[in-house]
């Protein structure tokens, strides 16, 4: 194994914020990882799959962020120095064992990486995953570079392993894809001892009386470690004068570009480590202020708990926060900050010349809103296409659509439109049995990887509670939408010896699901053919729609096209398939329409649908 | 020749413009130079924008907001166009001449405007600037997935960077894949001689 997270000590690296956290890990004597991936936090669990071979750790791509979560609780119960990561949204499924296993604590250590997203870059909701460190008892470490991404993983699980408690790694969009130098620390020529597991029910079987004793178990914990967070090296202060900045996560890098080293007059207290609170080096930090700047983004959070300990203090300052060009929505930046530090009493007024300069372009906002779009698309030869073409064919209007996670989540598009709600990953089913419940007609869409992380429990309620619903689980074989991770149903020739393929249909067929029918993607008379059937009947029904995810064939399974498709009469049906199926490698110019042999993936989908499209033999694209 | 720089890089996904991004960042860090780089990953790997930046001489955030890119490196014709409202007073940009296509414009709905439209925006929005068919030149370098490194050649070239274009060969040599070293080497040249011809 030559991967670069595997260098010597005194070696520097550029890394991304995700790699860095695998190098950490690595560092403190990992013993297992599990995760589920999901943006931003999927290439650490891609880095360690990679590096999993090298028998250092044992590592599982889990079915869900709940599994992930119990299964690296397990492993450090039995000892282990574990890891789990997940996206923020991740950790609401994954609560549930979370807001337990901090009372019974984990001896061998456990570390929480979970990957916020402010601004929405790929989520549906950009929630503040600190609020969890509070909630769960949880101490929470944020990096804002590369570095520290590999510097705090080791800390954190060096603090887990010692005080028996699982912490947290919180990192948004902008820390896990950023790229930085790393300076390498040593790798221990062993993975770290199990902890030996000492049978004691009193703690580790929370009935209610364990609980309510472990509860306060967990709260002097908690305390402990604030001792050891008012001294942390995360935690730094530098400057002198009556106006404070306490500055977390990525607004610390913001803050150093807004200032560029003109911090005259001003104290920065950068909170590396922010829970718990270290409260006597704040209170001393906030003592003498005029004026505390609140930076973090996302929540209010510090802003609350700095002005309850400033009122517990009796202390005079004034503490700004939210406001101005500060807010709970979307993304700080450099600019933004800039302009909240600029604010401050006797700094100069910066606002208007860090505004951005809207006459340095000579083109107008209506010159930018009037370029054509490049909307994210389903790729050429992706079967969701197919299947979503058949299934409005076949139902038009006349159902609801009820989506899920995933990259057929794009299906919400024109002339495609196969997305009229959605919450959460494996939503689908479960919204949709609901939906149905009212008279409506409903067609439920969900992916392999979605089905089996949570969609198998709404399938078997639908069952048990005689819901209305057809389903239609997209099979591509693969975790396409986050870079093609394995999942139970992918083949078992990809997965390799260390896992076992689960068999889809089987399983819909063991939820009790007794109409079931299988098809491929890309057989458009067998999808309307089991569609138009479906439609006259009743009760639960599952289509299976199989075809492999087109870049994860290409690119894994090695498969090329061995045809394409190209116009051959310049006709009605064609311009009507152009219309409907909307595949991006169809195009129009003066000579009329065309297929663009570059981009044709040979799927043949379009010749089933017009008779004026030809095949023409396809060397690889 | 040392201040510090923010560069703006955008192209269309496929592109390999990720690639190019990590490589340049690279080149700085082997410089011995302070670097920073960011990127967007998730939905735009599907045909959409792709938006990074590399950040030397002392930045630590990896983003770059509307008026701050002293340079701006366009994989694509009308991507470039679209990044400008980023750039910075006294600014540059390097870009493709050649277009890819969005499915609005494909379909015939909606109407790019045409590179000497660009061309004449650019020109009057940055102090300077470069279009080069990349694509053409990088089958003429030997393979078309080199066309990032024309590009990048340019810029090396250009004399905006606090190092050489020697230091772009470097690093094509050290982190690229053997197969694929000598048409991004040629590629390179290519880049660099269009910026010594004031041919672009």
């Amino acid at each position: 194994m030559n991967s670069p997270l595997l260098a010597a000590e005194g070696t520097r690296h550029l890394l991304l914020g995700n790699e860095a956290v695998v190098r950490g890990a690595l560092e403190a004597g990992l013993n297992f990882a599990s995760c589920y991936p999901g943006t931003p936090s999927s290439e650490i669990p891609d880095n360690f799959r990679l590096l999993a071979p090298g028998g250092r750790f044992v590592f599982e791509y889990s079915t869900n962020e709940k599994v992930a979560m119990e299964c690296a609780a397990g492993a450090a119960l039995s000892g282990a120095m574990s890891l789990v990561t997940m996206k923020h949204v991740g950790l609401n499924v994954a609560a549930d064992p979370l807001l337990t296993m901090t009372y019974t604590g984990l001896p061998g250590g456990l570390l929480i990486v979970s990957a916020d997203d402010p601004g929405c870059h790929s989520s549906q909701n950009e929630q503040d995953n600190r609020i969890y460190a509070r909630f769960a008892g949880l101490p929470c470490f944020e990096p804002a570079n590369a570095q520290e991404c590999k510097d705090m993983t080791r800390e954190a699980l060096l603090l887990s392993r010692a005080s028996q408690q699982p912490v947290m790694l919180r990192t948004t969009t902008r820390i896990a894809h950023l790229r930085g130098p790393v300076l390498f620390g040593p790798l221990p020529d062993n993975p770290a001892p199990l902890v030996p597991f000492v049978r004691s029910p009193g703690r580790f079987v929370p009935i209610p009386a364990v609980a309510r004793a472990r509860h306060k178990v967990l709260a002097a914990n908690i305390e402990e470690i604030r001792a050891g967070v008012e001294i942390s090296p995360f935690n730094k202060t530098r400057g002198a004068g009556k106006n404070g900045i306490i500055v977390s996560g990525v607004s610390r890098a913001y803050l150093h570009d807004a200032l560029l080293d003109n911090e005259k007059g001003l104290k920065i207290f950068e909170l590396g480590m922010s829970w718990p609170l270290p409260e006597k080096a704040l209170a001393d930090f906030m003592r003498d202020l005029k004026v505390l700047l609140v930076l973090e983004e996302g929540e209010p959070l510090l802003e609350r708990d700095l002005s309850a300990l400033a009122h517990k203090l009796s202390l005079s300052v004034e503490i700004r926060g939210k406001e101005g060009p500060l807010g709970i929505f979307g993304e700080y930046s450099t600019r933004s900050i800039a302009q909240a530090a600029a604010a401050l009493p006797g700094r100069q007024k910066q606002a208007e010349q860090n505004a951005p300069n809207k006459n340095l372009t000579a083109l107008t906002d209506t010159d930018l809103a009037s370029l054509p779009g490049r909307p994210p698309n389903l790729c050429p030869g992706c079967a969701h296409r197919s299947a979503f073409y058949a299934v409005r064919k076949v139902f038009g209007d006349e159902a609801y659509y009820s989506s899920d996670i995933g990259c057929y989540t794009l299906g919400i598009l024109p002339p495609l439109k196969t997305a009229d709600f959605l919450f959460c990953m494996g939503s689908s089913i479960s919204a949709g049995s609901g939906f149905a419940r009212f008279g409506k007609t409903v067609v439920a869409f969900i992916g392999d990887s979605t089905f089996f992380h949570s969609g198998m429990t709404g399938l078997v309620n639908a069952v048990f509670n005689r819901h209305n619903i057809l389903v239609v689980i997209l099979d591509n074989g693969t975790t396409a939408m986050t870079g093609h991770q394995p999942n139970p149903g992918m083949n078992q020739e990809v997965l390799g010896s260390g896992c076992v393929h689960v068999d889809i249909e089987t399983v819909v067929k063991g939820c009790g699901v007794g109409r079931v029918a299988k098809v491929r993607g890309f057989n458009q008379k067998a999808l309307t053919a089991r569609l138009t059937e479906m439609k006259e009947e009743t009760g639960v029904r599952v289509l299976i729609v199989e075809e492999p995810c087109v870049l994860y064939a290409r690119r894994v399974l090695k498969k090329g096209r061995e045809m394409r498709s190209s116009v051959a009469r310049q006709d009605e049906s064609v311009r009507k398939c152009f219309e409907t199926l909307a595949c991006p490698a169809f195009f129009r110019n003066e000579t009329g329409m065309g297929i663009n042999p570059d981009l044709c993936a040979g799927c043949m989908v379009c010749m089933q649908i017009s008779p004026s499209f030809a095949a023409v033999k396809g060397e690889k694209p | 020749m040392n201040r510090p720089l923010r560069i703006f890089l955008t192209g269309v996904g496929g592109q390999g413009s990720l690639t190019a991004t990590t490589l340049l960042a690279r080149t700085v860090m082997d410089q011995g130079l302070e670097v920073v780089s960011g990127e967007i990953h998730g939905m735009a790997q599907r045909g959409g924008v792709v938006e990074s930046t590399v950040l030397l001489g002392g930045f630590h955030s990896p983003t770059i907001g509307h008026g701050e890119a002293d340079i701006i490196l366009g994989f694509e014709a009308l991507e470039s166009l679209r990044a400008l409202p980023y750039l910075a007073p006294n600014s540059f940009v390097f870009s493709s001449s050649e277009f890819i296509s969005p499915p609005g414009v494909s379909m015939g709905r909606d109407k790019s405007p045409d590179l000497a439209t660009i061309k004449d925006i650019v020109g009057k929005s940055a102090q300077g600037s470069c279009f080069l068919p990349i694509n053409a030149l990088a089958r003429q370098a030997g393979a078309v997935q080199s066309a990032n490194s024309v590009l990048l050649g340019a810029l090396g070239a250009s004399g905006l960077l606090p190092f050489g274009p020697g230091a772009m060969r470097a690093a094509v040599e050290k982190y690229l894949p053997p197969q694929s070293i000598k048409a991004n080497l040629r590629a390179l040249e290519l880049g660099e001689a269009a910026v010594a011809g004031q041919n672009c």
